[in-house]
């Protein structure tokens, strides 16, 4: 069983009269099977948040813990291997390299992880998101939408306990937002992942096991 | 090196500017410091051939021969294994009207350069006004038997064997006996070249010993001459250390965002430096493999009046050399590298 433990954290970002308290005395915890869903409005902190979870940034005060183990006590080494195994990021933007057709996005994880798992499962996913067609294309041939979603099966790809999400579903129509988000809660039931998606569009609310709120850097659980 | 593979493919135009760019700049070293080992083995190339280690002049003359006289005495009281240089700058001239500047080198038949010398064609015999001259004379149209009339003078010298790589500044050499060079200079010793270093005891009042290399270095015009070269060829490597940071620099900062993505996706900043190396020095190797055939096929074609030598130890210097160079022009964008910091790029 994964989890995922927020211990009282605090973000403040600056010092002296430019201190800003993005995120304050935060407790939260996720466990396996999950689809979480956090809301807010903008610059409230939730990509503070996501980002915190993954490992990306410290906390000023409290402690994170991924699977029992205090993030911060990790070597900078062991990081970097938690993220490219455990954890998928889908981010707002930059996602895929550019030089790189939709295909060679996963041949790269292949080579970094020195798998292959290429066919099989890059076309299961592919089509589960029904981006077959665009094997060949690079990123600036993609609509918004496609990248998303090519972003999301990227993320999929490492088959990580964690899937740490931001705005996956901002460039996609109502339709493809809720065919990305049943994917994601499948995942969660079927496979016990985590899976944390940020976004401010509400309609997704009642598709998630748990939703949490955030406003001017203070979580709670609305549903 | 996925990545940097990869990226070059789909990013050829930037990547063969990059190339183009290295290769124009090599191909300038190549030639450049061609020319230069040239022009120094016009200056240089009959003293290498003595394969000697000292030579012995006048203390007054400052290194050059021409200004070195040795009186009977003092060439009396060195040791007889060297070998006694006479020496007469001089214009000669063929029957059929070639004409050649020359350095008219007396010595003996049985000292150590002579004996040292190599022949092409033709015999090594320099009794009776006969002279073993340099090959130069055979790619001008000399031939073995031409008679080399000597200007201003009656002397005439029959050439008798061509010997390679035998210019003194810059003029081909013309090996001749004591006695043929007499009349022209009254038969002074310039100098005494040595085989082995003489312990200074040996070296009598008034006369100085240098080593061949230091010799060389005082030859007239050498070391200015090297001296400017080296400042081209040193100016031509931080050009392109410079170019390459520049090109790399901008080429990182686009990708800038990508790669703190990737970083967030678990790839290693190790691997994304390593991945840079590799593409500076991929692109330094095409550069520098294109510039060296082409410098080859230029030193072929160019008419032989052009000192360029293009030799492997040239090759491999400037090859190292530049290869060094594109990897420290990588150590900027190797520093934005590890720097990017993927929340940076996420957060905005
Ligand atoms: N590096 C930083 N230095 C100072 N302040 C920061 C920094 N990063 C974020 N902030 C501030 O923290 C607050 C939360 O930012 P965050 O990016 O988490 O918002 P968000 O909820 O993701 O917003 P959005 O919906 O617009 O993406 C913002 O007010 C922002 O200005
Ligand atoms: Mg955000």
């Amino acid at each position: 069983m994964s989890n995922l433990i927020f211990e009282s954290v605090t973000k403040v970002f600056g010092e002296g009269s430019s201190k800003y308290v993005a995120l304050e005395n935060i407790n939260f915890k996720a466990e396996s099977g999950q689809l979480i869903l956090v809301v807010g409005p903008s610059g409230s902190g939730k990509t503070t948040f996501l980002t915190i979870a993954g490992g990306l940034q410290t906390p000023t005060e409290g402690d994170v813990k991924i699977n029992d183990s205090t993030i911060k006590s990790l070597s900078e080494k062991q990081q970097t291997k938690l993220r490219l195994e455990k954890i998928g990021f889908v981010l707002q933007s930059y996602n895929l390299v550019p030089f790189l057709t939709v295909e060679e996005q996963f041949k790269l994880v292949d080579k970094l992880k020195k798998q292959n798992l290429t066919e099989q499962k890059m076309h299961e996913l592919l089509s589960d998101l029904g981006l077959l067609e665009l094997l060949k294309k690079y990123p600036n041939q993609l609509s918004g939408g496609q990248k998303q979603r090519v972003a999301i099966a990227r993320a999929l790809y490492t088959d990580p306990d964690y899937i740490l999400a931001d705005e996956p579903t901002a460039a996609l129509d109502t339709d493809r937002s809720m065919k990305v988000i049943e994917l994601l809660r499948d995942l969660a039931h079927k496979r016990n992942k985590i899976i944390i998606v940020v976004t401010h569009d509400l309609r997704l609310k009642n598709t998630a096991d748990k939703v949490y709120q955030i406003i001017d850097g203070k979580m709670q659980m609305i549903n | 090196m996925f990545l940097a593979i990869k990226e070059m493919l789909h990013e050829k135009l930037r990547y063969s500017l990059i190339v183009a760019l290295i290769f124009l700049v090599s191909y300038l070293l190549i030639i450049l410091t061609g020319l230069a080992t040239g022009l120094a083995n016009l200056n240089k190339a009959a003293i290498n051939e003595w394969d000697a280690s000292s030579i012995v002049l006048n203390s007054d003359s400052e290194g050059r021969l021409q200004q070195s006289f040795l009186s009977q005495d003092e060439v009396a009281s060195l040791p007889n294994n060297g070998t006694r240089i006479s020496q007469y700058s001089t214009l000669v001239k063929s029957e059929n009207g070639l004409k050649e500047n020359t350095q008219l080198v007396g010595l003996d038949s049985k000292s150590f350069i002579f004996k040292k010398l190599k022949i092409t064609s033709g015999s090594k015999n320099i009794r009776n006004n006969a002279g073993v001259v340099s090959d130069k004379f055979k790619s001008d149209g000399f031939k073995i038997g031409d008679h080399l009339l000597v200007a201003n003078s009656s002397l005439r010298i029959k050439i008798t064997g061509f010997t390679p790589r035998a210019t003194l500044s810059a003029l081909p050499v013309v090996y001749i006996s004591p006695d043929t060079i007499q009349p022209l200079n009254k038969g002074v010793t310039n100098a005494v070249v040595f085989k082995n270093k003489l312990e200074n005891s040996k070296i009598p009042k008034g006369t100085n010993q240098l080593s061949i290399s230091s010799f060389i270095k005082k030859l007239p015009g050498y070391s200015a001459q090297q001296l400017t070269f080296d400042f081209m060829i040193a100016f031509l490597y931080i050009i392109i250390l410079i170019v390459i940071s520049i090109f790399l620099y901008i080429l990182t900062v686009q990708k800038l965002p990508n790669l703190g993505v990737l970083k967030a996706q678990g790839v290693s900043t190790q691997y994304l430096i390593l991945s840079t190396l590799f593409q500076s020095f991929i692109i330094s190797v095409i550069g520098v493999i294109i510039a060296i055939i082409l410098g080859e096929i230029t030193a072929i074609t160019l008419p032989s009046e052009v000192p360029i030598v293009i030799d492997k130890s040239n090759i491999i210097v400037t090859g190292i050399g530049i290869i060094i160079m594109s990897l420290l022009g990588a150590l900027i964008p190797i520093r934005q590298i590890a720097k990017v910091d993927p929340y940076k790029i996420i957060g905005g």
